[in-house]
């Protein structure tokens, strides 16, 4: 058995280790499907199917539990809290996302000091700023029409963001 | 309850129809669709949540794994037999009554 065959029964077995109850009997017919599947690399692409696809009815099962818990927990919910539940989580991705821009500027930062990236200004403006904005801009439109909240929730938070930094760059320069 | 007809399941629909009765191994159906095991094992977990798939475990042999295979039930049959034309314009949704199953 060569390594891509071994790599595919490591992942599967993970696979069918972490499966909560209802896919786990998929994940083991997927498992013992790969005994049967000709060539290593067949058989590692068979696998990584296979985990993607476990992961998914996993988390559709789980999306299924939520509304039942919140409607047993919590009553009818309405369509207000829906879209505010949306806009939040929508911020919240937003802000995860400049959040981590700028951590990754400052991880570079410490662990290459000698490209001087606190010094050079337009790292800054570039790599925490103006890819963020663009990403928040692209996702905003994109998720306008299926996620209308979360993607006025991105929006808003790229309009933050921005306003800050103008307010930053003013007070700083002028 | 709805279940999405896209080409890809019309796809699986056309191969476990070919042999209605028959029971089918996921390896094969993925050969006979061309479908990846990350498309195909998806809409065989829909079709058996919604009761249009049967699933069983062959009786192992010796020295080999036993394996899952899939047949329409009844309900599933009918299904497959209704929609089984692939229709124009890509996907479609339909309504699927299980309350007369």
């Amino acid at each position: 058995m060569g390594a891509p065959r071994r790599l595919a029964y490591a992942l599967l077995r993970l696979v069918l280790r972490l499966a909560p109850e209802p896919s786990r009997e998929w994940a083991s017919a997927m498992l013992h499907e790969l005994g049967f599947i000709p060539g290593e690399w067949a058989a590692l692409f068979w696998a990584l199917g296979s985990a993607a696809a476990v992961f998914r009815h996993a988390g559709r099962n789980w999306r299924r539990w939520i509304p039942q818990w919140r409607s047993n927990k919590e009553g009818h919910v309405n369509s207000k809290s829906k879209k505010a539940i949306g806009i939040a989580s929508g911020a919240l991705a937003a802000l995860a996302l400049a959040g981590s821009a700028f951590a990754l500027l400052r991880i570079v930062d410490l662990l290459f000091p000698g490209l001087g990236i606190a010094r050079t200004e337009w790292t800054h403006w570039f790599g925490a700023i103006v890819i963020p904005e663009a990403v928040f801009l692209a996702a905003g439109i994109l998720l306008w029409r299926k996620r209308g909240p979360v993607a006025a929730g991105i929006l808003l938070t790229a309009v933050a963001i921005g306003l800050h930094f103008a307010i930053h760059v003013a007070s700083h320069r002028f | 309850m709805t279940i999405r007809l896209s080409p890809q399941t019309l796809l699986v629909i056309e191969a476990l129809l070919s042999q209605p009765r028959q029971w089918q191994y996921g390896y094969d159906v993925s050969r006979t669709t061309g479908l990846k095991s990350g498309t195909l094992y998806p809409i065989l977990m829909r079709m058996a949540d919604r009761k249009l798939l049967e699933t069983r475990w062959e009786a192992a042999e010796q020295g080999k794994p036993p394996r899952h295979m899939y047949r329409f039930t009844q309900e599933g049959l009918r299904f497959a037999r209704a929609n089984a034309p692939a229709p124009a314009g890509g996907s479609q949704r339909v309504a699927l009554s299980l309350e007369h199953a």
